[in-house]
């Protein structure tokens, strides 16, 4: 019997070619227990604030959850973590795939790496062997290509390949992570932080099984065969099953919040033509998984028509759909999912490349950059043609791809004038496709979140308007209230809070975002029990959120360290303004109540409302009064 | 009549579908419409009718008009 872990981290120099294995005990884990919680621990305590992110002292930190690997539907993601080129914030992203469910078979929890190699390598384990390999001929190569080389080299078919492409290498401040080819740690610029060390990849091969690890296996393999029978009964789990996250379009369009011409609209005259509907009729090849999840939401898409796109690397997701659809004002789906596999070729999250384009096309629709900058591309709304090119240059740094190669932000404050009214971003990170101005959860979020603009760890306030919705039934145990989507105040920012701290947790072991409820079908007492299995811990709900809650409050902290304060935790002045047309026209946010609600989950949090400065009683009670030490408090 | 499903609604109706044609002799309101179809009513978030939002308690439906039904949905 275990507590869900072998224990052990892999420490890796590259600039001395050296690693060595490091241990932790199992009261150690019942406060970190992997994922974000380990990962904020490691880069707290092993990171001096003020490194630069693309510098060989930064520290790139891979971290398995609790629960990845499990024989359990969504179990599979892992983190990565570093000080975010893009943001200068606390960085992190997570993937499923599997990738981390073969590091746990290796018997790893994380790897941290450090230093810089003399060149291009690789890294590659095989249980307790561990060898950094030359990766010359691999450098400036696609995934496709370096992870059959890396396969054959190690003569291992089965090997795992978590990889950075060519944006990573040219340090593209967004570029990704893939691993398998369509599983990509998107946010926050993790490739750019590989690539900045000179790691092309890291290939995983074990032979150990994740059981062997755990309190108790009976019931973790049982609730995996339930899940896998639940998921044609359950709305949810069969919605992203058939549909994927690409059904979300149509929904959010209807509602008048689907982001449009960089958030000028709430609607998309186009939609019709990105619909799930025509995905289906036009793109969809085939259904992927991830490690043994009965979801299958992952799509596999195949074009040989007006664009060519691959089936190697995946079919886009809703956000990338949107983010080069409506966003950049382009309704032509084929066009989309070729800028969907140009990205994962590169290794650039859509999110950002999107935003990014769109930043530009208003740029250029206002006279802020003109053909001469853009080398004679019409970057205007609409032009797939031009997004497509934009996608190339900012993957080689070529032409005006050099400049939004460091993001809006930064792309904005060269340009000058109003250039940063239209960069649509929080502490550097594009926003993703969801309106505040339609669930102010969401903004909160944005505004709040250690990562910048992300709509993971927010409420989505949709799934908790009516009492008696499936996804609000999901989340009674969490103590959740029923409340408008449109509505700020002390109870949103409560449910926030608690919102937060759940998803956080579910960052923290390892879980996807699609697994449990609310969002989808593995309910809140399964997960409690599901974590009691792996580990024999009786914990409670309470005590789980306190995970989350412990695991943002380190990422806080490395925020404040690092120079971050209450003026950056704002939203564009954009969604303080009205939408013009739609469902929603005449909806903004008011910035007076916006602000006093965000006072309220300061409060909530026990973090300062000023300096947003963990407090020191809050952090004795999340059981690391450490970080009041180095925050000074 | 034109009916389209929004996500994780179509997982209700027969065939699970997300389009689909009904033939409408008269009138009909959206409640005995959902009632009709198996819908539950709690898990509609948004009604929309020839692309505006309606209530459900109160909007009557005819043979030609296109009506949308979305149920709640998060982040993607």
């Amino acid at each position: 019997m275990g507590f869900g872990s072998k224990g052990r981290i892999l420490r890796v120099d590259l600039t001395g070619s050296s690693w060595r294995i490091e241990h932790f005990d199992e009261a150690f884990y019942r406060l970190y227990p992997g994922g974000k919680a380990l990962a904020g621990y490691l880069l707290l305590s092993g990171l001096a604030p003020g490194t630069d992110a693309l510098a060989p002292e930064n520290l790139l930190v891979i971290a398995n959850g609790l629960l990845t690997g499990a024989p359990i539907s969504a179990s599979t993601r892992f983190t990565v973590a570093a000080r975010s080129p893009l943001t200068g914030a606390y960085g992190e992203s997570e993937a499923g795939g599997f990738w981390g469910p073969e590091l746990k078979m290796a018997g790893f929890e994380a790897i941290v790496i450090s230093g810089r190699a003399a060149q291009p390598s690789y890294l590659a384990i095989r249980d307790d062997h561990v060898e950094l390999r030359d990766a010359s001929a691999l450098w400036g190569r696609e995934p496709e290509e370096v992870q059959a080389k890396i396969r054959a080299e190690l003569g291992d078919k089965q090997v795992r390949v978590l990889q950075t492409g060519i944006g990573g290498e040219n340090l593209v401040r967004f570029a990704a992570l893939t691993n398998e080819l369509r599983h990509f740690n998107g946010r926050t610029g993790m490739g750019a932080v590989m690539g900045s060390k000179n790691l092309k990849a890291i290939a995983v091969r074990g032979s150990g099984r994740y059981l062997d690890a755990v309190h108790d296996a009976k019931p973790i393999s049982a609730l995996g065969r339930a899940l896998g029978k639940r998921v044609k009964e359950q709305p949810q789990a069969w919605d992203m099953q058939v549909k994927g996250t690409p059904g979300l379009l149509t929904v959010l369009n209807a509602a008048g919040m689907l982001p449009t011409r960089n958030f000028r609209e709430g609607v998309f005259e186009g939609t019709d033509n990105i619909s799930w509907e025509s995905y289906k009729k036009e793109l969809l090849a085939a259904r992927h998984t991830c490690y043994a999840c009965a979801i299958r939401c992952k799509r596999g898409v195949k074009v040989d028509d007006r664009h060519q796109v691959s089936d190697a690397y995946g079919g886009p997701e809703y956000e990338t759909v949107e983010g080069f659809g409506g966003y950049c004002g382009v309704d032509d789906l084929q066009a989309i999912a070729k800028a969907n596999e140009l990205c994962n070729r590169y290794t650039l999250d859509t999110i950002s490349t999107s935003s990014t384009i769109a930043f530009a096309m208003e740029c250029f629709e206002h006279g802020l950059i003109g053909l001469k900058e853009t080398g004679g591309v019409e970057l205007r709304f609409g032009n797939a043609a031009a997004m497509l090119k934009m996608i190339d240059l900012i993957a080689r740094r070529e032409g005006l791809g050099d400049m939004l190669a460091q993001g809006s932000k930064r792309a904005a404050q060269i340009i000058g004038g109003d250039a940063l009214k239209f960069s649509m971003q929080v502490k550097g990170q594009e926003l993703p496709m969801h309106d505040p101005r339609g669930k102010v959860g969401v903004g909160l979020g944005y505004a709040i979140g250690e990562l910048g603009g992300d709509h993971l760890y927010a409420a989505h306030d949709t799934m908790f308007a009516n009492p008696d919705s499936v996804s609000f039934k999901g989340a009674v145990p969490l103590g959740v209230s029923a409340l408008p989507p449109r509505q700020l105040g002390d109870a949103k920012a409560r449910n926030y809070a608690i919102l937060e701290n759940w998803n956080s947790f579910g960052n923290a072991v390892g879980l996807c975002y699609f697994g449990p409820a609310p969002r989808s079908f593995i309910q809140i007492d399964e997960v409690l029990a599901l974590v009691e299995s792996a580990t024999g811990w009786q914990m409670t709900l309470a005590e789980l959120l306190r995970i989350g809650e412990r695991a943002t409050n380190l990422a806080r902290a490395f925020n404040v360290l690092n120079g971050f304060s209450r003026q950056d935790d704002v939203l564009p002045d954009r969604l303080f303004q009205p939408l013009e047309s739609g469902p929603l026209a005449g909806a903004g946010i008011s910035r007076e109540d916006f602000e006093r609600t965000m006072d309220s989950l300061y409060e909530l949090k026990g973090w300062d409302p000023a300096t947003t400065v963990p407090t020191r009683g809050r952090l004795r009670e999340l059981n690391i009064e450490w970080v009041a030490d180095r925050l000074r408090v | 009549m034109k009916l389209y499903l929004g996500s994780h609604l179509s997982w209700y109706v027969p065939g699970q579908v997300s389009q689909m044609e009904i033939r409408l002799a008269e009138s009909v309101s959206l409640m005995k419409l959902l009632a009709q179809l198996g819908l539950p009513s709690t898990e509609i978030a948004i009604a929309a009718v020839n692309g505006g939002l309606v209530r459900l308690a109160d909007t009557q439906v005819t043979d030609g008009d296109r009506v949308e039904f979305h149920p709640p949905v998060g982040g993607g």
